[in-house]
């Protein structure tokens, strides 16, 4: 099927009733969460989960997908008008974006935000397209040794990429491993660290982890900063007007930041964040101007916030074309296609083709709704930033609860949702980055097999794994992402 | 930075913490019972987890600063902690009575008294969306996604 087939396809999906009602949905709650400060993607996905099972898989992909790029969208209000970033995909923006706020052009910062996260999107899906498919048709190829080395490789690029120490965010991305070792295992039927304990026979469900993980921790948070948000306070978002020389301004960095940031999010670990600081830095560094950065530079605000939604787009070529996510966000949304009976990969390219071309056009329908959204709706959607804390909080922990139960209908998995809280809340006051852990928790059961399935062609001879090239690209590829952090500490020492 | 140096010196105890448990998770591994028909075995994998804990919880250990151990500070104050506790009650009790009195009214229950114990004072506002949000929440899972959420002592 070629491209343009393929899209005809994709718009029938997405120009249906339930296509546009549900993008809409998405977008809009992605928008929401996304805007509220301490709440990521990753908590508003999954919240959704719950609602999407015994969704058709096409739609639920599509809800999905828009909740996480509506939620990099959102993430910028919050960044301009508050300082207080909503994701860490937007903290980038606040650098320009929150002064631009304090010298009274609010409303001007907020056009520029969302025109740019719209031109950064709709590029970088353009490039989806025509990537993901190519990719896929390379991947179909790929044994049980090649996907070992590209989870291998994924795992290892978002230790060593994300916040913090490297050392730290491997250690939670092999505690992710171990806690999805527990329960029987697949091949041999051996029970494995249940203790006896049938509810836990059949492992975790990834829910419980997610929602633990990410949002009752971020819930823990919350309550701690419940009083030093300063909402309530009513800003004037002044005029949404830019002026010729403002667009003038902006179309360098647009871009040069959609195609950048869309290549970042394909890299394995890479994704939003890291995207838009890099595009932040790049475009200071290249800057006539680079004392303005810092101060409400049009430009310093456009990079980033360009970059970070072409990242996203960006994130879904491994998802859909490899079945490996590179990211946490990611990562949540493979687990729920997973239980939807749809399996990413290669091979959804040939036996359910409309799941991608689905989500693809579906994303050039929500990022004309986020638009809207965004700039003429965005003074009555900031008024969700005023809900009292106490409130939001409670609905949140009730959510996360019913997300549980409506799933497995057991009570002993609102237990250990409450441990993974519990974990994800140590996770951060620690400095332990969390989306290593669901990384591996999500890839690990896939690694685990695709390792075992290796060295059973082999009999056992681990001198399989080096013997493809592919593979052994891979690993050198890991080897060096791993020491990567440890040159950029160096450097950054030196400097 | 204070913060980080409290952190680095948590991090010593942190390791032994990993190291601990890296050594339960092998010493279980090691009990696996062996099946005889698969050149893999289900032990390997978990074997080198144990052991890759290990030695990145050794590089931790090393890599933290032994000299801010003295300077401990806990970064919860007395007062989130008494209200981090009650919250952590409050979830305990929604999860046990969940199926004994039913989603809509322990919801109810649970999203007045979180919100009030988190210092939301309205009382009227927090009356309505206790009561208005858990009937909504159960009728969309129950009639519109088909979910069944517990009803509990209320007949429907």
């Amino acid at each position: 099927m070629n491209t343009v087939q393929g899209l005809w396809q994709g718009f029938q999906v997405a120009f249906s009733w339930e296509g546009i009602f549900f993008v809409f949905i998405g977008v809009t709650i992605g928008t929401l969460i996304g805007m509220l400060p301490g709440l990521g993607p990753i908590t508003a996905i999954a919240i959704m989960i719950p609602m999407v099972y015994g969704m058709d898989p096409t739609i639920a992909m599509v809800l999905m997908a828009g909740v996480y790029y509506g939620a990099v969208f959102g993430g910028s209000t919050s960044s301009i008008l508050l300082n207080a970033p909503g994701v860490s995909g937007t903290v980038a923006t606040s650098f320009d974006g929150y002064p631009m706020a304090q010298q009274g052009e609010a409303g001007k910062a907020l056009a520029i935000a969302a025109i740019a996260s719209f031109t950064g999107g709709t590029v970088s899906i353009i490039l989806l397209m025509l990537f993901a498919p190519t990719l896929a048709q390379i991947a179909v190829s790929f044994g049980p040794v090649e996907y070992f080395a590209l989870m291998f490789m994924g795992l290892v690029a978002i230790s060593s990429l994300s916040d913090g120490s490297a050392i730290k965010a491997l250690i939670s991305g092999v505690l992710g491993f171990m806690a999805v070792t527990i329960g029987i295992d697949a091949q041999t039927g051996t029970p494995r660290f249940t203790f006896g304990n049938a509810n836990l026979l059949e492992g975790i469900d990834f829910l419980v982890v997610a929602l633990g993980l990410f949002a009752l921790a971020e819930v823990a948070f919350l309550i701690k900063n419940r009083n030093n948000v300063g909402i309530e306070k009513t800003q004037n978002i002044g005029s949404l007007k830019l002026t010729r020389q403002d667009v003038k301004e902006m179309t360098g960095p647009l871009l040069r930041h959609s195609p950048l940031g869309f290549i970042l999010g394909v890299l394995p670990g890479a994704g939003a964040t890291i995207a838009s600081f890099i595009s932040y830095i790049t475009e200071k560094r290249f800057s006539k101007k680079p004392e303005e950065f810092g101060k409400g530079s049009i430009k310093g605000l456009t990079a980033p916030e360009t970059s970070n939604n072409a990242a996203t787009s960006g994130a879904f070529v491994p998802l859909l074309s490899l079945g490996i996510p590179g990211s946490g966000t990611t990562a949540i949304m493979l687990g729920a296609l997973l239980v939807l009976g749809i399996n990413p990969g290669p091979l959804l390219f040939q036996d359910h083709p409309e799941v991608f071309w689905g989500v693809v056009a579906s994303m050039y329908i929500g990022n004309i709704f986020l638009l809207i959204l965004n700039l003429p709706l965005i003074p009555y959607i900031a008024k969700i930033l005023k809900i009292p804390r106490p409130l939001l909080i409670s609905l949140i922990i009730m959510f996360c609860m019913i997300g549980v139960y409506s799933i497995s209908f057991n009570i002993f998995d609102l237990y250990l949702l409450l441990a993974f809280g519990f974990v994800g809340y140590l996770f951060r006051l620690f400095a332990f980055p969390a989306p290593p852990f669901i990384l591996a928790f999500i890839l690990g059961g896939m690694m685990e097999q695709s390792l075992r399935q290796a060295l059973t062609i082999s009999n056992g001879n681990f001198m399989i794994l080096v013997e493809s090239p592919i593979a052994i690209g891979l690993f050198i590829l890991s080897i060096l992402s791993f020491a990567f952090p440890f040159i950029k500490n160096r450097k950054i020492q030196k400097a | 930075m204070g913060v980080n140096r409290v952190l680095k010196s948590a991090d010593r105890k942190i390791s032994i913490v990993f190291i601990l448990l890296a050594i339960g998770y092998l010493s279980l591994s090691y009990q696996l019972p062996p099946y005889p028909f698969v050149p893999i075995d289900s032990d390997l994998v978990p074997k080198v987890l144990g052991f890759l804990l290990i030695a990145l919880s050794i590089i931790l250990f090393l890599n933290a600063n032994p000299k801010d151990q003295e300077e401990k500070k806990s970064s919860v104050s007395r007062q989130d902690l008494r209200i981090f506790i009650l919250v952590t009650v409050l979830i305990i009790l929604y999860i046990s009575l969940l199926e004994v009195i039913g989603f809509v009214i322990v919801s109810m229950l649970f999203i007045f008294s979180c919100s009030w114990l988190l210092g939301y004072k309205n009382f009227k506002v927090n009356a309505m969306v206790s009561i208005l949000f858990p009937i909504t929440v159960f009728y969309i899972f129950n009639y519109l996604l088909q979910i069944n959420l517990p009803s509990g002592m209320l007949p429907f």
